[in-house]
């Protein structure tokens, strides 16, 4: 056992690998010494343009929207003791698309950095309604009421969505990239627009991760052990949709991330679960950071948004986990 | 299940045929008399009111004089309101938009059946119409629904070139000579742009900033065969050979480079709407101009064909 690599090195190594393949590889394709050239000022101005303003921007949110997707979707897990949730569940994403969509086909809002603010205002807005409709009345109880009502809302503003995408299918088949989750085109500012909700959603993370293994148990077990169940959830749920609107304003709703990330980390760290949400948030860097230069080299001379790469990586990983019952349990 | 269904197709002409022998009555006279063609009149209950059509569906007796269309297509809509027949309903892109701003006044009263790709059967059967235009790789589905309503003709499909689609939707109007005047109206226009302005050996490139990448039409796009039209040469592309269009990566947007760069918009006002890769290389873009899509994408028929060049022209005196 101790000869076994660990995992968590692996990952370790990952991340500087995965960082450096996102500013190097692209779909216009530019030599290692011209990438560096340009990141030191120098080169020439195609370069420069893609490298500083391409590859640089949407390799930072690349990272953003990884570490969101990872550290929600193994609070997510945590908190609703399912090994399958998802940071979606609670409508966060339901609500940026139809936000989104609305920007769309009735505010004429047109360009990915427009959206922001759209998605943003959607996915709280959602999840605060989905919070106000299912949170459990007495903290011992799980979930479950939660989880339900997040399903149903994204099922409704889903189909909202559909709606009025079918009212304008033109101005949709633009936004399809967005739909699918992609970091095509994301400037900092993108970024930047949603960086505090992604340090507040940090911070609430970090506050109530200690109390994640005592519920983990079971959350009467939890309560006998002296866990404010009532602050713990509060925490949860706000770090929960913090991130994941978060990552869904820079990024559309890219599938799988929040899922199989959690899973798999799960499968490679054990139990605890403060070190579930750490390795899962490096996890979720590698994970975008790695389908989002696959998606670009994917459909020359276009792109494939990444959110598809992720599914297509992602569905295969967790039929297989889902096949190791031993492992998958929590 | 069958019953309902049998019976649907013989619903309105129990209240058009006491009509029809009524007019066929006292027209018989007068139509006989000075059209001199008894042999179609003996046939069935039409005579000289039908004609047949030869369509993606094969045959069909429309009408020899429309007066209530529905069109399920924009580059119908387009041809019937240029043929001066403005069809009573029509398919449109975009619901909450409606009908194209660009078609003018008269086409105010064309109400709107669904959208192109679902169009609304019921809001059609509403219209009472006489004839109906379709497209037969989008409507396939509703072709038998349809014909209950009304005599219906497929237009084969909307990626055929567009001139022969104007041609179709003319022929099946019953103004096959209609379509012939229009599209020569529209190549003299252009000829006419390519003269005033020389654009001889000039190149141009259409540009639709799409959600982040960046779409460029070729010369078999509408607009592109337009510039084209106007003398204008697209700078080629491998991909233009087999498609209208192809989608490029913002990275390679220098791609997009041309002596006239043309960025399609909903805002022409709006110069935000510019695709940020394309701002931050403003230097290599120096004839960049800003167009409305609803024409000059969307805009596809012989109207649309006239204010793509109104606007075309417009750019280049300005310039």
């Amino acid at each position: 056992m101790t000869l076994r690599p660990s995992p968590v090195a692996l990952l370790v190594l990952a991340v500087p690998a995965a960082l450096a393949l996102s500013v190097l590889v692209g779909s216009n394709p530019v030599p290692p010494g011209d990438v560096w050239a340009a990141l030191t000022g120098g080169g020439d101005a195609t370069a420069r343009f893609v490298v500083a303003d391409q590859r640089l921007p949407r390799t930072v949110a690349g990272v953003v929207v990884g570490l969101a997707l990872g550290v929600s979707g193994a609070l997510m897990q945590a908190y609703t003791r399912n090994p399958f949730a998802d940071p979606g569940l609670f409508g966060v994403s339901a609500g940026a698309s139809f936000a989104v969509a609305v920007a769309v086909a009735y505010a004429g809002v047109t360009a990915p950095a427009a959206y922001v603010w759209w998605a943003v205002g959607g996915a709280l807005l959602a999840s605060l309604v989905v919070v106000a409709l299912g949170r459990p009345t007495d903290p011992r109880v799980p979930p479950t009421r939660l989880v339900l009502t997040g399903v149903a809302v994204g099922a409704v503003l889903a189909g909202l969505t559909t709606g009025i995408s079918l009212s304008d299918p033109d101005a949709f088949e633009r936004m399809l990239t967005w739909h699918a989750g992609s970091l095509i085109d994301r400037g900092y500012a993108v970024t930047l627009a949603v960086a505090p909700l992604l340090v507040l959603g940090a911070l609430a993370a970090a506050a109530t991760a200690p109390s994640l293994n005592a519920i983990a148990l079971g959350r009467d077990v939890a309560q006998a052990q002296g866990v404010d169940l009532r602050r713990s959830d509060l925490l949860a749920l706000a770090a929960i949709t913090l991130l994941a609107a978060g990552a869904a304003a820079v990024a559309g709703p890219v599938a799988f991330v929040g899922l199989v990330v959690p899973h798999v980390v799960r499968w490679c760290v054990g139990v605890d679960q403060r070190r579930i949400l750490g390795v899962s948030a490096v996890a979720g860097v590698v994970l975008v950071l790695v389908a989002d230069v696959v998606g670009r080299v994917a459909v020359l001379p276009g792109e494939m948004p990444a959110g598809i790469v992720t599914a297509f990586i992602g569905a295969p990983v967790l039929v297989l986990l889902a096949r190791r019952s031993r492992a998958t349990g929590l | 299940m069958h019953l309902p269904r049998l019976s649907r197709p013989s619903r309105p002409r129990p209240s058009r045929r006491p009509r029809l022998a009524l007019a066929g009555a006292a027209l018989a006279a007068l139509t006989l008399a000075a059209c001199g063609n008894p042999a179609d009149s003996a046939t069935d209950e039409g005579g000289d009111d039908d004609r047949e059509v030869t369509h993606a569906r094969g045959e069909a007796t429309v009408p020899a004089d429309p007066q209530r269309v529905v069109v399920l297509e924009p580059v119908q809509l387009d041809t019937a309101v240029a043929l001066g027949m403005t069809p009573v309903g029509a398919a449109v892109l975009n619901e909450a938009a409606g009908v194209p701003a660009y078609l003018g006044d008269d086409a105010d009263d064309v109400q709107t059946v669904g959208t192109v790709t679902e169009p609304d059967v019921d809001k059609i059967a509403a219209l009472r119409p006489d004839l109906i235009i379709g497209t037969e790789t989008r409507h396939s589905a509703l072709y038998d629904q349809l014909s209950d309503v009304a005599p219906t003709v497929y237009m084969a499909s909307q990626s055929d070139p567009w001139q022969d689609n104007v041609r179709f939707t003319a022929a099946a109007l019953g103004d096959p000579e209609g379509a012939d005047e229009l599209l020569e109206g529209y190549q003299e226009r252009c000829d006419e742009i390519a003269a005033e302005f020389d654009t001889e050996g000039r190149t141009a490139q259409l540009v639709r900033p799409r959600d982040g990448l960046v779409t460029l039409y070729g010369p078999t796009s509408f607009a592109g065969a337009t510039l084209e039209c106007a003398g204008f040469t697209t700078p080629e592309r491998p991909e233009f050979a087999e498609e209208i269009s192809v989608d490029l990566s913002p990275e390679r947007v220098l791609e997009a480079q041309a002596d006239l760069v043309l960025v399609t918009t909903t805002d022409v006002e709006d110069e935000s709407t510019i695709p940020p890769s394309i701002t931050a290389n403003a230097a290599s873009f120096p004839e960049l101009h800003l167009v409305d899509q609803s024409f000059w994408i969307t805009g596809v028929g012989p109207l649309g064909g006239q204010t793509v060049l109104d606007d075309l022209e417009r750019i280049l005196s300005g310039s």
